[in-house]
């Protein structure tokens, strides 16, 4: 019992102190630039929860978030950093919609479609991390260099499908394709869009896997000490490779969502949120939770609390965003030496 | 002949962006720094520089500006690591974020919104005489300074690291930190000084970009070059004089590839210009039993 206070003390020391940091940090500047402090700090916490429309904006906004940092948090928990949850989230999305485009002849209906569109980005995102966790397990290459590569040929993937004669919407100036066709799309509850049940199912798988099954246990395994457990038996390299397809698959799944849920279309540049690749802010996220995945789906939430602040902060204020942006990373480097210098040990 | 030249020409300018990154790589490696925030530092570097550059009128000042920033974010990365010994992976994509945010934040909070894109004062080029009029030969010849900063920091940097005892010594950290602090290598003070020395590179070759190849400055402007440069100091084998070499190759892989773009109308151009991340992966498996890393790269060091 003692235990677990001190380890709440711990939290909330090192969350205190960081988000007091970078917010003392914000505001100074904003101060400084001759803005209202007090109307800029009220703007940033409390757009999510003054108004139906900005909790809704929150959730539209969680959703992709959370897929991405589940993206980066699973090879995290063995030490290696999947940079490519945005690359896949394109894979994904580009999948679905290159797919439900050239099957729109064919008339299938929704009940067939959707699962089958839902795989599809699965595998789609998938493959790009796969590729990434087989150059590390086969070659040896840093995943940091192979996912960071793999997100480029991902945004050209994206801008290939997107202006392709085929897809392309020849009215528009930006490289954007023509509608997905009714079936392929998802609605809305009161505004929350139909993702949030495949996030919350995300959520539960990932929760029973890596507490519940061999797999899981065997990651858990690698993470809390790599020799110990090749000697026990563990197969490093597939270990690997699954963290990475897992990975990829729900980041892939992300963007699936994206295109059917929230656009309806593919758009070049779709990934994206207050000016930031939701893969940037999923590792962000990941980090501030040192990498847990059961406190994944809150960490999500407030950082997309974060995002919809900073761009009512941009809108009413005329703030730039990537001041939160800016504010963001220094809350990072501040949580991870806190939590390594209380921890008393390196990651 | 002239069109080889004039394409020869080119490449040597991206060769000074691609080099120089790397070289900041390789110079912070060899004391088993292992610095992947050269995206988000050519980002900082490259809005700082141009900015400095533009309303000083004077692109050395660009320059030293763009090399400063690149010092300072160096700084931050290993005071957090020394100090804290915090993964320098963590801390690395940490600075790219926070860079990649101060570059346009920088921007916007200085120079505003204006009509017509702020153009960079020109960087006068130096011809060497006699030897800059011999084609081939030439094309390396004809260009501002810092493509002669570039070629004297390679030279400088594989000087000290394979001909001097300071040399030898320093890349005994990033082999074998311990054994180099047994014998009385200050392991800590060579570390910062490299991180420094070699995240200033990092930023000169961000200024690079919008002081001398466009001219002006643009969201994103690195557009993955930082993080190419981590490949090229893999390929290099963390060598100064092979980390020129990869720079000049990825140099020719971007400069070609956009001229392809241009004359193929058979394949679609976004295959061109996947073509440069893609040949980072293929280069990296090719010479794969040929690569060397330093044996304590990436690996904290503390005496305890």
């Amino acid at each position: 019992m003692g235990d677990i206070k001190r380890k709440f003390a711990r939290g909330v020391l090192i969350y205190g102190v960081s988000i007091g940091l970078s917010l003392a940090l914000v505001l100074a500047v904003l101060a400084l630039l001759g803005y209202d402090v007090g109307r800029a700090f009220t703007t940033l916490f409390f757009t999510s929860f003054r108004s139906a429309f900005g909790f809704r904006e929150t959730i539209k906004k969680a959703i992709p978030l959370m897929f991405t940092t589940y993206a980066f948090t699973i090879p995290f928990m063995i030490k290696f950093f999947n940079i490519g949850g945005w690359g896949q989230m394109l894979f994904g999305g580009t999948a679905v919609t290159v797919v439900s485009l050239l099957l729109a002849p064919v008339g299938l209906p929704a009940i067939v479609l959707v699962p089958m569109l839902l795989v599809v980005g699965m595998a789609a995102g998938a493959l790009p991390a796969g590729v990434a966790g087989w150059l590390k397990a086969r070659h040896d290459i840093n995943p940091i260099i192979s996912t960071i590569m793999l997100n480029f040929v991902a945004f050209y993937t994206v801008n290939l499908a997107a202006t392709a004669d085929r897809f392309k919407d020849p009215t528009a100036g930006h490289p954007i394709t023509i509608p997905l066709p009714a079936a392929a799309t998802l609605g809305t509850w009161w505004g929350i869009p139909q993702s949030i049940l495949g996030a919350v199912a995300a959520v539960v798988f990932v929760h029973l896997l890596l507490e519940r099954t061999r797999l899981g246990y065997e990651i858990r395994a690698v993470g809390y000490n790599e020799n110990a457990a090749r000697t026990y038996g563990i197969n490093f390299e597939k270990t690997i490779l699954f963290t990475f397809l897992l990975s990829g698959a729900l980041a892939g799944l992300g963007g699936t969502f994206e295109v059917m849920n929230i656009h309806g279309k593919l758009i070049e540049g779709f990934a994206k949120t207050s000016g930031a690749q939701y893969g940037i802010l999923g590792i962000l996220t990941s980090l501030v939770v040192a990498g847990n995945p059961l406190s994944v789906p809150v960490a999500a939430f407030f950082m997309s609390v974060l995002l919809v602040g900073a761009d009512s902060l941009q809108r009413v204020m005329q703030v730039p965003v990537e001041m939160v942006f800016v504010s963001q990373a220094v809350i990072v480097m501040s949580v991870v030496v806190l939590r390594t210098r209380l921890s008393g040990k390196g990651r | 002949m002239a069109f080889v030249n004039v394409l020869l020409t080119q490449i040597v300018t991206y060769t000074t962006v691609y080099t120089l990154a790397s070289l900041g790589v390789v110079i912070a490696g060899r004391t088993g720094v292992f610095n992947v925030a050269g995206e988000g530092i050519m980002l900082a570097s490259a809005s700082a520089g141009f900015l400095a550059a533009f309303f000083s009128g004077n692109w050395l000042v660009g320059f030293a500006v763009g090399a400063l920033m690149g010092a300072l974010l160096g700084a931050i990365l290993i005071f957090l690591h020394e100090t804290f010994l915090v993964s320098q992976f963590i801390l690395g994509i940490s600075l790219v974020i926070f860079g990649s945010g101060i570059s346009d934040l920088l921007y916007k909070l200085v120079m505003g919104v204006r009509l017509q894109a702020p153009i960079a004062p020109a960087t006068p080029d130096v011809t060497i005489p006699l030897l800059g009029r011999i084609p081939i030969v030439g094309a390396f010849l004809n260009h501002d300074l810092i493509v002669y900063l570039m070629y004297v920091l390679v030279g400088a940097s594989w000087w000290f690291f394979y001909r001097t005892k300071r040399g030898l010594e320093t890349r005994a950290i990033g082999e074998n930190p311990v054994a180099a602090d047994v014998v009385g290598v200050p392991v800590v003070r060579r570390r910062y000084i490299a991180t420094i020395v070699g995240s200033a590179c990092i930023g000169i070759a961000g200024a690079y970009l919008p002081i001398v190849i466009i001219e002006t400055y643009a969201p994103d402007i690195a557009a993955g070059r930082g993080f190419m440069a981590i490949g090229i100091a893999i390929f290099a084998s963390w060598k100064p004089q092979r980390a020129f070499i990869g720079g000049m190759l990825f140099a020719a892989i971007e400069v070609i590839s956009f001229q392809l773009q241009i004359v193929s109308d058979q394949i679609p151009f976004q295959f061109f210009l996947m073509l440069p991340f893609v040949a980072v992966l293929a280069v990296m498996v090719l010479f794969k039993s040929r690569i060397e890393f330093p044996a304590a790269v990436g690996k904290p060091y503390s005496r305890e």
